[in-house]
């Protein structure tokens, strides 16, 4: 009878034991989840904000760079952008 | 049911009706139905002599469409044959459609070829040939499916009842059978073309005539297909020349040589460059004045340009006109789709979610305005809930398309610059929609949308107002009601509004008290004036029952001709039997002093009770309110309000009764900021809040969830 008892009280704690470390395991996981969104959330957010005049006129980057010529555009920009930033380091140099 | 009818539209048709009728009655079709619409020659006495069945009927009453319905109504066929007055039946004709319908059950219609008369011009009868052996080069039947050409022609062909009984001809002035092959096709049903049920049929006529045929038919097609001939000078020197060269290299097979081939090439290019030209017209028909549309029009009976009396004598209708899709849905294709295929399955509920210290709450809004006065209150709240720790993001949805133009950078800039400054991120469809533990519903019209979101633990509707009594009867009070009968957590935007909410729909419902801003709607320091109203006139929001309010305040002045009267909330003045001060819409600071500087205000709202009552009070200044609606369920029958019924002179009595006795006046000014010094937008946050937990411990509870503790 009393090592009965034992068997059956050893067969309740497992479970037992089993459900609730489950049940740490889904607490820490549902907290990792919001970290995760909470960081995914202030980064949508943040981009929402970098774009807002861009939204504010309707203008699509993504299709605008699909456009024939946009790319060649783009780096059309960059060269003059670098002619420009060697022409004014020299003149600080130059300048002292 | 069984055996095989023919019907024969006929008007002056005796040219060849004789032989028509002979020919059709060696097929031995079980019955023969002749509709003639007004013949002055010999037409019905050849019928009557032929043994077929005629039905005279009003030539005014003639349309393509509806004549062929009307002799589908009066034959009892399963098979029915159109023919034209001038198609005569080839030997076959009768078993090669019998055949025709034999090889699917799904064979709704089925044509044959037409077959060019002897001394048809050989543009014409190349072109025939031509045509119709495209459908099938090896002379066998084909069945036509959807995407198929819908090409039908009544010249010649075989309807089965049961399609036609399904689909109908559509009551149109030219091409009722091609618009019948695509709605056909479009049904699912199939069609044959049978090359043994060939009829003969070309033959010419003036070049005139040809080209009015030609109008009318492109803008029959325009009509029934939506189709439009192109048109360009080099593309119609192309189709003459190439359509030339077919027409002298078909004449040189069938033997027409010299003199006659030359003459017969310079008619075939006027015929092809003709046919061109009033093509084109013909599918822009409806750009040409009605005169011009006469003069080139065969058709010249009145009801090819106007309504005309249809068989039963009653009103016909009207030519109508195409109109091409320009919505990707309809715009209460989400409600539609709930009640079809039901609501989007809830997540399992994790014990213990309805304490978690930080929720994921997804917001769903109905497009807005600056000032809007409910997502005031929605983004009022949750920015505060944001500040409490939760993870927000706002939804919208535009059920009209409205506000589609919006995307989801100005859409936030929006929210922060008009009501609050929300921290998370905005989202102006549900593309990339990533689940949630509670949505809430903001609206009747995100209510719909909401119950299809996946991924969710529960669904909240956050209700500011009784929304049915917004519409009268129709599909937006309708689908209104409906939101309320889904299972929904409400939490209600006042006492009132939560019992009905209870007591009418059978909701699970929490309240919450609007919040005041007290940092703006405070007693400012502005000399009072000692006889003056201010009136919410928003008239454009019949809620606000303003053309009552204006008969209180007309009353007011008859009995108080000093009395200063503002009128606000709406942009332009509206009209009235006194004299009085606009002063339009105003932003909160405006209104605080507004309120400040007047000595009592008047503010109905026939459904849930608003903002404007308690932003007065907070600002020291008695307002005059309908009773038995909802403002007693907040401030009780003897509160800071003073309460009026629906009734001009009643509410004009209250108003007086402030404005005279000082003392009264003074009272509901102090018990007034006194009673809204503690409804905050915190303490709104803090009901709407435990409102959302409720609605996970339901969850829970429905779901049996064990708690947290195990």
């Amino acid at each position: 009878m009393s090592a009965g008892s034992d068997q059956m009280s050893s067969t309740d704690t497992d479970p037992q034991t089993e459900v609730a470390a489950l049940r740490a395991r889904v607490a820490e996981l549902e907290r990792e989840l919001v970290e995760r969104e909470a960081w995914a959330n202030r980064a949508v957010a943040e981009a929402q904000q970098r774009v807002y005049w861009l939204d504010r006129w309707g203008i699509d980057l993504n299709a605008l760079m699909q456009r024939p010529g946009a790319s060649q555009f783009r780096a059309g920009v960059r060269m003059v952008r670098g002619v420009y930033r060697v022409f004014r380091r020299t003149k600080r140099r130059l300048q002292g | 049911m069984g055996g095989f009818s023919v019907v024969i539209p006929v008007k002056d048709g005796e040219r060849y009706l004789d032989e028509v009728l002979s020919a059709v009655m060696r097929e031995e079709p079980d019955e023969v139905l002749v509709i003639d619409s007004g013949s002055t020659d010999g037409s019905l006495e050849i019928a009557r002599r032929s043994g077929a069945n005629i039905l005279t009927i009003d030539p005014a009453s003639f349309g393509h469409g509806r004549t062929r319905n009307l002799g589908m109504e009066r034959t009892t066929g399963e098979h029915v044959g159109f023919l034209t007055q001038d198609a005569t039946p080839c030997p076959g004709w009768r078993a090669a459609y019998d055949e025709a319908f034999g090889i699917d059950p799904r064979v709704g219609a089925a044509f044959g070829p037409h077959l060019p008369r002897p001394g048809t011009s050989p543009m014409i009868a190349r072109e025939l040939n031509e045509f119709f052996t495209a459908f099938s080069p090896d002379r066998r039947p084909r069945v036509q499916r959807a995407g198929d050409p819908p090409f039908l022609s009544n010249v010649n062909a075989c309807y089965a009842r049961t399609c036609w009984e399904e689909i109908r001809f559509r009551d149109i002035a030219y091409a009722e059978d091609q618009a019948f092959g695509a709605d056909l096709l479009a049904a699912g049903w199939s069609k044959v073309y049978q090359p043994a049920a060939a009829v003969l049929h070309a033959h010419d006529y003036p070049f005139a005539e040809f080209m009015r045929r030609y109008f009318d038919e492109y803008r029959g097609l325009r009509t029934s297909l939506g189709h439009v001939e192109q048109f360009g000078l080099r593309s119609t020197l192309r189709h003459v020349a190439g359509n030339v060269a077919a027409d002298r290299r078909w004449m040189a097979e069938q033997g027409i040589r010299g003199s006659a081939s030359v003459g017969w090439t310079a008619r075939a290019a006027m015929h092809h460059g003709g046919r061109r030209v009033f093509a084109a017209l013909g599918s822009r028909a409806e750009h040409l004045p009605p005169a011009v549309q006469r003069s080139l029009a065969h058709e010249r009976r009145p009801e090819a340009d106007r309504p005309a009396e249809a068989s039963g004598g009653g009103p016909a209708v009207a030519a109508t006109t195409p109109v091409p899709a320009r919505l990707n849905r309809e715009s209460y294709e989400i409600a539609a789709r709930v009640w079809s295929e039901g609501e989007a399955p809830l997540r399992d509920v994790p014990p213990g979610l309805a304490e978690r210290e930080r929720l994921r709450i997804a917001m769903v809004i109905p497009p807005f305005q600056k000032g809007s006065g409910g997502h005031n209150t929605l983004f009022q709240i949750l920015a505060r809930l944001e500040r409490r720790g939760h993870l927000c993001t706002v939804w919208l949805h535009d059920y009209y398309g409205a506000a589609a133009y919006v995307r989801p950078g100005r859409l936030r800039h929006d929210i922060r610059e008009y009501f609050a400054p929300i921290e998370g991120p905005t989202y102006n469809d549900f593309a990339a929609w990533h689940g949630t533990d509670v949505v809430l519903a903001t609206g009747w019209e995100t209510v719909h949308p909401i119950l299809r979101l996946p991924d969710t633990h529960a669904r909240v509707y956050l209700v500011n107002d009784h929304e049915p009594d917004f519409f009268p009867a129709s599909a937006e009070r309708s689908l209104a009601e409906d939101t309320y009968r889904h299972g929904l957590h409400c939490i209600a935007a006042s006492p009132w509004l939560r019992d009905l909410l209870r007591d009418r729909y059978g909701a699970s419902a929490d309240a919450f008290q609007l919040g005041v801003d007290h940092d703006v709607y405070r007693p400012r320091d502005i000399p009072r004036q000692t006889d003056s109203v201010v009136y919410y006139a928003r008239y454009s929001t019949p809620r606000r029952v303003v053309p009552i309010g204006l008969m209180a305040l007309a009353e007011l002045h008859r009995r108080r001709p000093g009395t200063r009267i503002t009128l606000f909330g709406a942009a332009d003045p509206v009209p009235t039997s006194f004299p009085y001060e606009h002063a339009g819409v105003l932003g909160g600071e405006e209104l605080s002093s507004l309120y400040s500087g007047a000595t009592i205000g008047l503010c109905l709202s026939l459904t849930n009770f608003s903002l404007m009552p308690k932003e007065m009070l907070a600002c020291g200044l008695p307002c005059v309110e309908l009773a038995g609606v909802s403002a007693e369920s907040i401030f009780g029958r003897d509160g800071p309000l003073e309460l009026a019924p629906l009734d001009p002179a009643r509410i004009a009595d209250a108003m007086q009764k402030l404005l005279d006795d000082r003392e009264l006046w003074a009272r509901r000014s102090e018990a007034g900021i006194r009673f809204v010094a503690s409804h905050t937008w915190e303490h709104a946050t803090d009901e709407v809040e435990a409102g959302i937990r409720h609605a996970l411990k339901l969850r829970e509870q429905a779901a049996n969830v064990p708690s947290p503790s195990g």
